[in-house]
């Protein structure tokens, strides 16, 4: 067993048993359970955003639709929230289809600039429907009635929860990455036209990662709402979830299987260690931080922090590089 | 982790050497309260001016006001007499505007800062997470000024609300009318305008329900949209029916448009009301004042008559903000944590459920209130029962409370005018 190895096991061990270590401090167990709900939105994001290369500034749509499914599910026909959940997926995946199409066929930042002009639509459209509680918003269950409403006070089955579902989204992406549409989608995100003159079929297989990627996201959703208990439109729909996917993705690693949870390993403790220290004085200073790191990661790291150790394993073993030129230099 | 551990370590130790060696160490104790507010994002402001309050509130504890004592016993200085002289500490968190910061933070105010109580958090929806927390560790929570009626129908049993509601202004506004009606003015005909989403629909509905009851006939509903550019429609239909009330629900810039309309079309009810929001707008006032000479309003606070509580909170609440008195929001937050350290006081202990017990006891009058109110009394829901608003009537471009008579500080002067002839 080599360092490598050795290193990954610990990593391993201690995320399974993160929740244990930190019994004394639900504040810092908590927010364990927070970093993989961040994850599971960026991983889901990374499908479409990451592997096929199509930037989407609107995925706070399916979060919302989530997090609306599980609620109501709750409050208009009294079921656990978590009921909802498949729900929200299948209409995410409905919805991704109806703006997928038209949309995806724009490229570069049209796209961007249209998922978010979709967002927003939504979110004003959510803040006029009674059904949906306007612009106050809906709350779940008060008080947990049975264990289904998922309603706890420590945060520990939140985070095996979450854990679980990011598990088998990475495990997911991890097959698809290494299958013909892991292919496809890389082939695509480097030239869209090269691909298709290939005879990838480019549309389809944009949509397939844009739908899939909506379902998981509509998934976090209903997860933020049996933990949070709440949904309004801004917390729903908002522009800076959408934003803090892109994000988080980004820090990590676009297109990296891991680039997203090391994302929001960074992005989630900075924000909420910096509200607890510093929000007090109302400066806010949060979103500074969060400003320079997005300045930060486009001047230096395009590729996300995971690229500084990409190098490494070229770097040990010119041979592999005089082999091949080309991939010494593939960044 | 080993960073938490010694801490507590250090602080028990700390506290076992004082207790053995001076027995007059009970007096350096203090009561931590958690102050949630919106310090960033969209509320800010009003999350800033409701944090200042709070501060405010713990000094005259801590430190004292010699004028004020005499009306306020706790505002003796010295700090809580019920708990020896312990001081108040407040922690203070910023939600950020968003119901999730709202949860983290009032997790970390219970478990990381051990507060015995929090009070907050401005926005509804905000207070609705927050409060859930409080609710499962079983920590008293006071929201000063969320209104949202569903809070208290949740069954919680940590929570209070110091504020009054919609139903109570409706309540305020069959009071008054009531009265007018005894002393000769024609009400027999009410028309309400109102704005057509969440605040104006349900402001409307409490409104026209408590009326239906208490026999007053709401002749004429008139919703609109607030962002309508021309209420001409709106205002001939007034016109039109010629109600002898017309009591608008409004947002700023509509509230602007339907007085320049009224006057366009040079029609005015013998009283016209409005609810708070866009005709309090210091916006409106500013650019319509002059030409609304008799609108009534309502509002929780008025500075009142020199030498009262109110008085005297609003001159040290503007040394306190640099400028700004106390308004509507900020006199609602000092009020809330007035209540809940004297429910502190009375409970003689930061144990959670004696301060609860407290609150649940609590009964204060009129004469001890910041704020409006007929004073603080907490139904079996948490909602206080005596919270009630000042009706305020515009005089030469500013407002000043004219009901009821036991707070006014000019007489009320009917039926309304308007604009300079």
């Amino acid at each position: 067993m080599n360092a490598r190895r050795l290193i990954q096991l610990a990593l391993l061990v201690a995320v399974l048993i993160y929740p244990f270590l930190t019994l004394e401090s639900p504040v810092y167990q908590r927010l364990g359970a927070l970093v993989l709900l961040a994850a599971i939105g960026a991983s889901a994001w990374n499908i479409v955003g990451g592997y096929a290369g199509q930037v989407s500034v609107g995925h706070a749509v399916f979060f919302g639709i989530g997090a609306y499914s599980a609620v109501v599910a709750f409050v208009h026909a009294d079921l656990p929230p978590i009921v909802g959940a498949p729900l929200g997926m299948l209409l995410s995946v409905g919805v991704a289809a109806v703006i997928g199409v038209p949309t995806l066929r724009l490229s570069g930042h049209y796209f961007s600039m249209a998922t978010i002009a979709v967002g927003e639509l939504v979110r004003v459209l959510s803040s006029t429907s009674d059904w949906l509680g306007g612009a106050q918003g809906l709350g779940g269950p008060a008080m947990p009635r049975t264990v289904f409403d998922l309603s706890f006070m420590s945060a520990m089955p939140y985070y095996y929860i979450f854990l679980a579902v990011l598990a088998f989204l990475l495990g997911m992406t991890w097959w698809i990455e290494r299958g013909r549409m892991g292919f496809y989608l890389r082939a695509i995100k480097d030239s869209e036209r090269a691909a298709r003159s290939l005879g990838v079929s480019a549309g389809r297989y944009k949509l397939y990662a844009y739908m899939l990627s909506a379902a998981f996201t509509s998934l976090a959703g209903s997860l933020y709402l049996c933990m949070f208990g709440f949904i309004d439109p801004e917390s729903g729909f908002g522009i800076l979830l959408s934003v803090k996917m892109v994000v988080m993705a980004a820090l990590g690693g676009a297109g990296q299987l891991f680039g997203p949870l090391v994302g929001a390993l960074i992005l989630v403790p900075v924000e909420e260690l910096s509200n607890s220290l510093l929000g007090g004085e109302g400066a806010g200073i949060t979103f500074v931080v969060y400003g320079a790191i997005i300045v930060i990661i486009a001047r230096f790291l395009p590729a996300g922090l995971l690229s500084l150790f990409e190098r490494r394993p070229t770097a040990e073993k010119p041979a592999v590089s005089t082999a091949n030129p080309a991939s010494g230099h593939a960044d | 982790m080993s960073k938490i551990v010694r801490r507590t370590f250090t602080a028990g130790a700390a506290a076992s050497v004082l207790s053995l060696g001076l027995p007059a160490a009970a007096q350096q104790q203090t009561v931590k309260i958690g102050v949630i507010y919106p310090l960033s994002g969209n509320a800010a402001s009003a999350g800033t001016h409701a944090k200042i309050a709070a501060e405010l509130g713990a000094d005259l504890i801590n430190n004292g006001n010699p004028e004020l004592a005499k009306l306020l016993p706790l505002a003796k200085g010295g700090g809580l007499p019920g708990l020896k002289g312990a001081k108040i500490e407040l922690v203070i968190a910023d939600n950020q505007g968003t119901p999730a910061a709202g949860q983290n933070q009032t997790l970390r105010l219970i478990t990381q800062e051990k507060v015995a109580a929090v009070m907050g958090s401005y926005q509804s929806g905000i207070t609705q997470t927050a409060s859930a927390v409080a609710e499962k560790y079983g920590i008293p929570f006071l929201t000063p000024e969320s209104t949202a009626a569903d809070l208290t129908e949740r069954g919680f049993k940590w929570f209070f609300r110091t504020t009054p509601i919609a139903t109570n202004f409706a309540k305020a506004y069959s009071d008054f009318l009531k009265e007018q009606k005894a002393a000769g003015q024609k009400t027999d005909k009410i028309a309400i305008v109102y704005e057509n989403t969440e605040y104006g629909k349900s402001t409307f509905t409490a409104i026209a329900d408590l009326f239906a009851k208490e026999g007053h006939t709401v002749g004429l509903q008139v919703p609109y949209s607030a962002n309508s550019t021309d209420v001409q429609p709106q205002v001939l239909q007034l016109k039109e029916k010629n109600p002898d009330v017309v009591i608008f629900i409004s947002y700023t810039s509509d509230a602007i448009l339907y007085a320049k309309t009224m006057k366009e079309l040079n029609w005015k009810p013998a009283i016209l009301m409005a609810d708070d929001a866009g005709f309090n707008d210091a916006a409106f006032v500013k650019a319509m004042g002059s030409q609304v000479e008799g609108l009534i309003s309502r509002s929780a606070f008025a500075p009142g008559k020199p030498g009262s509580i109110a008085a005297i909170c609003d001159e040290l609440y503007k040394k306190k903000s640099g400028g700004d008195g106390l308004d509507d929001g900020s006199a609602r937050g000092l009020q809330g944590f007035l209540v809940l350290a004297d429910a502190i006081n009375r409970a003689g202990s930061t144990d959670p459920a004696k301060i609860r017990e407290a609150l649940v006891a609590t009964d204060m009058g009129p004469e001890q209130m910041v704020a409006g109110y007929n004073g603080v009394k907490f139904d079996s829901k948490g909602q206080n029962t005596l919270g009630s608003s000042l009706i305020i009537q515009m005089r030469n471009g500013q407002y000043v409370p004219v009901w009821p008579k036991a707070k006014a500080t000019a007489e009320l002067i009917l039926p309304y005018k308007g604009w300079p002839q």
